[in-house]
């Protein structure tokens, strides 16, 4: 299931996004929230990168954050997986919403990069991969990730930091 | 003597200081899977740097394996930290020596 070749996403002048997308691909999308969902809040080594450590050299330190970061974090990916759930089928989205699809593309990726163990250098598909279709899924999210990155870029705010 | 409450109490002055004189940095680092155009989005996005700036960072991580992206108190850099975290990239936090 490819990423269409016509633009998926369009910024509107009102800042609200157009979207161009089958509805197989849409169905996709609730799939891998539905599974974020499922496993986010599971200790299995999948979500690792979820949750990274914010203190590497201070346990103690690290404990403090993760007991607030921890569910705060839990709680952004049930919002981004319920956002998706309830306007995969729209045409326009807000700002928020855009977000959150971007989100739960991003959070997918993270986790089937981690149980795929994807490294930089490795995008060769093999065809006796038994993990051939997550491949598959992993690549076209990237795809709709760099469309969805290219779109919201053009709604960013002037930039408010003096340097350079 | 009163030794208990004087060891205490130099533990809790260090710690002050070392929140308000030296400085946190925040750290991101380099990993396989983030998009390069999807990190440099987000130091846009969060620290409103011009997209320049933020190819630069971008860059500094993904061929050095690591860029400083932001200072600032403690407690300024843990959120930055923890909106990195939200957004799914490898931040941590350090003092900057």
């Amino acid at each position: 299931m490819p990423v269409p070749r016509s633009r998926p996403f369009k910024l509107n002048k009102d800042g609200t996004f157009t979207v161009n997308l089958p509805d197989g691909f849409r169905e996709l999308l609730v799939s891998l929230a539905d599974q974020i969902d499922e496993i986010v809040a599971m200790d299995v080594p999948e979500t690792r990168r979820l949750f990274p450590t914010a203190y590497p050299n201070d346990a103690e330190r690290d404990a403090g954050y993760q007991i607030f970061a921890r569910d705060q974090l839990v709680n952004q990916r049930r919002t981004a997986a319920d956002t998706v759930r309830e306007t995969y089928r729209k045409q326009r989205l807000t700002e928020d919403e855009m977000s959150q699809w971007m989100a739960v593309v991003n959070d997918a990726r993270l986790v089937l990069g981690t149980y795929l163990d994807v490294s930089e250098d490795d995008d060769e598909l093999l065809l006796d991969d038994p993990d051939l279709d997550l491949r598959l899924i992993y690549h076209e999210l990237g795809l709709l990730l760099e469309r969805m990155v290219t779109t919201m870029s053009k709604g960013l705010p002037e930039p408010t930091d003096p340097d350079d | 003597m009163g030794a208990p409450l004087e060891l205490e109490d130099p533990q809790i002055v260090d710690d002050e200081v070392t929140d308000t004189d030296r400085p946190w940095v925040v750290i991101v680092w380099n990993d396989p899977i983030n998009l390069m155009s999807y990190v440099t989005f987000v130091f846009q996005k969060l620290f409103g740097y011009s997209r320049t700036k933020a190819e630069r960072l971008m860059r500094d991580v993904h061929e050095k394996g690591r860029a400083v992206v932001s200072n600032g108190t403690r407690t300024e850099a843990e959120r930055d930290v923890n909106r990195l975290h939200s957004h799914g990239l490898w931040a941590t936090m350090e003092h900057d020596e």
